[in-house]
């Protein structure tokens, strides 16, 4: 199934967000429970499933960077505003010019500390895991740590104590530590789909909320080697 | 593999393109290997017969008349190919290309067609573009290089050659030793990876000191460095740190994951030391091949300064050295001997009344207690005491009561002190002009201790 993705999408260079969780679902990443929907109707229908507070999201093959146009709508609480962030995820698809291929939806996560986990493959090295703690950590510091993969247990430990963010995930400032177990496997995980996916060129969890037990990816980006 | 056993202990060699013109490298080379005391057979080779610094030498590597374990080949590079045959043709198994005009000129064709042949006859090959291989234990220096060469146990690979010739000449001046000079040049067969892999078991190396400026196999390379830091320390140099991804950054993880930085994990993940530049990771080979590595994470510091002792607490402190408080019942052992003004604690103050025997009963305690790892003994030239005296009793009590820790010395001050740390580094116990420059090279230590016991050994 995962190479099915990835074939699918290889045209396009990168996969659509619901396309991207189906494949980290697949290698037992924590994503969360996803509906597409292409017209209101399913999307009122979804919400009930789903839940609130939702994020409603664009799902374009135009659109790679969704909240630079506009296309992340969140907290989303009830009927109503449904309603009005589909609309205004159709309007941008007709403002930009792009396909609109319907809107994903999804529950909104409950805090927790964001990080980042990620892959890309270098020329020298092959497929190569990255860990960081997100926000200004990652974007100022640069604080991140990478392995080359495959990667064991041992290996995402190191990578996870080597940030210097290191104190907000043991639980700083009174808050509950972060499960660091859980995103280790999280990190193998991604090791696993580096190497077993060769079209797989670079993937960004960006932001995976770690929690007290367990983590969550939130938002997940995978770029492929164009066919 | 066990080939690469011929290239390091080969009992006869023959010189292709061997010269006696003293301008050209296939002069340079013969006279190195003669210099260097080599007591294998050596032949040089040469287009036109002609004898060569007293030798018979030959028109081809062909009519040599015994075996021949190593080919060095010296001839221009259009050549190569041609005498790679020969040397399939004759049996040999390894060979030092040392000529240039290969890949690194745009040459590629002529590299691949050079590799062809030596794999067709199942020849191990060195290069090409490459100054030579020196290795101590069998004499023998094959290098273009400085004919003099200070042995002792460090193995340096290097990918640059400039690099490699100054560092023979650095062997001798700051009498660090090594059992082998290894220039990879273009790595068309033989890479990093192949060499770690000897060394790792070669007894005549301690320690494996490699410049690396881009690996082929980047996780081969995390794997043979895996497998030899279980055994040896490997440190290394890479350069190129402000070298940026040429991938357009589609995502966060592409804009962040700059080749340096993926060096610097892999180096981490395969537990090899990167140092910062060439003096640091010389002085970390120096203590690695000088002294055993610490049996337990506490570190003593002896000191006849306060403020140096305090400054070298700092580095420890940094980088994860851990200044071991002393028990109650240690710190009676030193007061009998310590001027009431001193410190017992650790650092431990001798004070700058400190003589040779305060410095002697020091090293003595330190090193009886068997819950100390290391000991950094530290001395700022004073007006009464004599350094080279104070380094003598250093020196004494670690003789008489040597016990597999880590023993290393700063001493402060002129040149004196120059005269003391010469006798210390005779002696096995590296010293430095800089405190700090001794506790980065035992944090090194330390943390390659701290690798081997988290992969299982």
């Amino acid at each position: 199934m995962a190479q099915e993705i990835v074939e699918g999408g290889r045209q396009r260079g990168w996969l659509l967000e619901p396309e991207a969780k189906e494949l980290c679902k697949a290698y037992g990443l924590p994503v969360g429970d996803w509906r597409v929907a292409r017209y209101e109707a399913e999307a009122l229908g979804y919400s009930a499933d789903l839940g609130f507070p939702l994020a409603m999201k664009i799902v374009s093959s135009d659109i790679i960077h969704k909240s630079d146009v506009g296309g992340v709508l969140l907290g989303i609480d009830c009927p109503e505003k449904v309603m009005d962030a589909f609309a205004s995820l159709k309007a941008v698809a007709d403002r930009t010019g792009s396909r609109f291929e319907g809107v994903i939806m999804e529950r909104m996560a409950k805090p927790g500390i964001e990080t980042i986990i990620g892959a890309k493959r270098d020329p020298q090295f092959g497929p190569v895991v990255m860990f960081g703690v997100g926000g200004i950590f990652v974007e100022i510091f640069e604080d991140v740590s990478f392995r080359v993969a495959p990667i064991d247990g041992g290996d995402a430990m190191e990578m996870i104590s080597e940030l210097k963010a290191l104190p907000l995930l043991r639980g700083a400032r009174g808050r509950k530590p972060v499960d660091l177990e859980s995103l280790a496997d999280a990190l193998i995980r991604v090791s696993r789909l580096m190497i077993e996916n060769g079209g797989v060129s670079e993937v960004d969890l960006n932001p995976t909320l770690g929690y007290e037990d367990g983590c969550k990816v939130v938002d997940a980006r995978i770029i492929l080697e164009r066919a | 593999m066990g080939d690469m056993d011929l290239m390091f202990n080969p009992k006869s060699i023959a010189v292709i393109g061997a010269s006696r013109n003293p301008k050209k490298i296939g002069y340079e080379l013969v006279s190195n290997i003669l210099a260097g005391g080599y007591e294998g057979k050596l032949y040089p080779v040469n287009t036109e017969g002609a004898e060569i610094m007293g030798m018979k030498s030959y028109t081809s590597v062909m009519d040599v008349p015994g075996e021949v374990d190593l080919a060095v080949i010296a001839v221009p590079a259009v050549y190569v190919p041609d005498i790679m045959e020969e040397c399939g043709k004759k049996g040999i198994k390894t060979a030092l290309v040392i000529s240039s005009g290969f890949k690194e000129m745009g040459n590629e064709e002529l590299e691949s067609k050079l590799l062809s042949i030596a794999r067709r006859h199942g020849i191990r090959m060195l290069g090409p573009n490459i100054f030579g291989l020196y290795y101590s234990p069998s004499r023998m220096n094959a290098t273009f290089g400085l004919s003099s060469v200070f042995p002792g146990g460090i193995a340096f690979i290097t990918q640059s050659g400039a690099l490699g010739i100054a560092m023979m000449g650095w062997t001798n001046l700051y009498r660090i030793g090594v059992s082998a000079v290894v220039s990879m040049g273009n790595k068309a067969d033989i890479e990093e990876s192949d060499m770690l892999d000897y060394f790792k078991d070669d007894p005549h190396t301690k320690a494996i000191l490699m410049y690396i400026e881009g690996a082929k196999d980047g996780r081969r390379l995390i794997d043979s460095i895996k497998r030899t830091t279980i055994t040896k320390p490997v440190v290394a140099l890479k350069s190129g740190r402000t070298e940026k991804g040429a991938s357009a950054a589609a995502s966060h993880t592409g804009s962040l994951a700059g080749s340096d930085r993926i060096y610097d994990a892999a180096f981490r993940q395969g537990g090899a030391l990167r140092a910062s530049d060439f003096a640091q990771a010389f002085d970390w080979v120096k203590l690695m091949t000088a002294q055993p590595p610490p049996p337990s994470e506490n570190c003593l510091i002896l000191t006849n300064g306060g403020g140096v002792g305090v400054m070298t607490t700092d580095a420890c402190e940094e980088s994860g050295v851990n200044v071991w408080p002393l028990p109650d019942g240690l710190q009676a052992e030193f007061k009998k001997f310590i001027p009431i003004f001193g410190n017992f604690k650790n650092p431990v103050d001798l004070t700058g009344q400190a003589y040779e025997e305060s410095y002697y009963r020091s090293v003595e305690l330190s090193l009886k207690d068997p819950r100390i790892g290391s000991v950094i003994v530290l001395y700022c030239q004073t007006a009464i005491t004599d350094p080279v005296s104070i380094a003598k009793s250093v020196i004494d009590a670690c003789e008489a009561g040597h016990c597999g820790k880590t023993i290393l010395s700063s001493f402060i001050g002129g040149s004196q002190c120059d005269d003391a740390m010469k006798k210390l580094d005779e002696h096995g116990i590296p010293s430095y002009p800089i405190p700090e420059r001794a506790v980065s090279s035992l944090a090194a230590y330390y943390r390659w201790q701290r690798f081997k016991q988290r992969h299982g050994r």
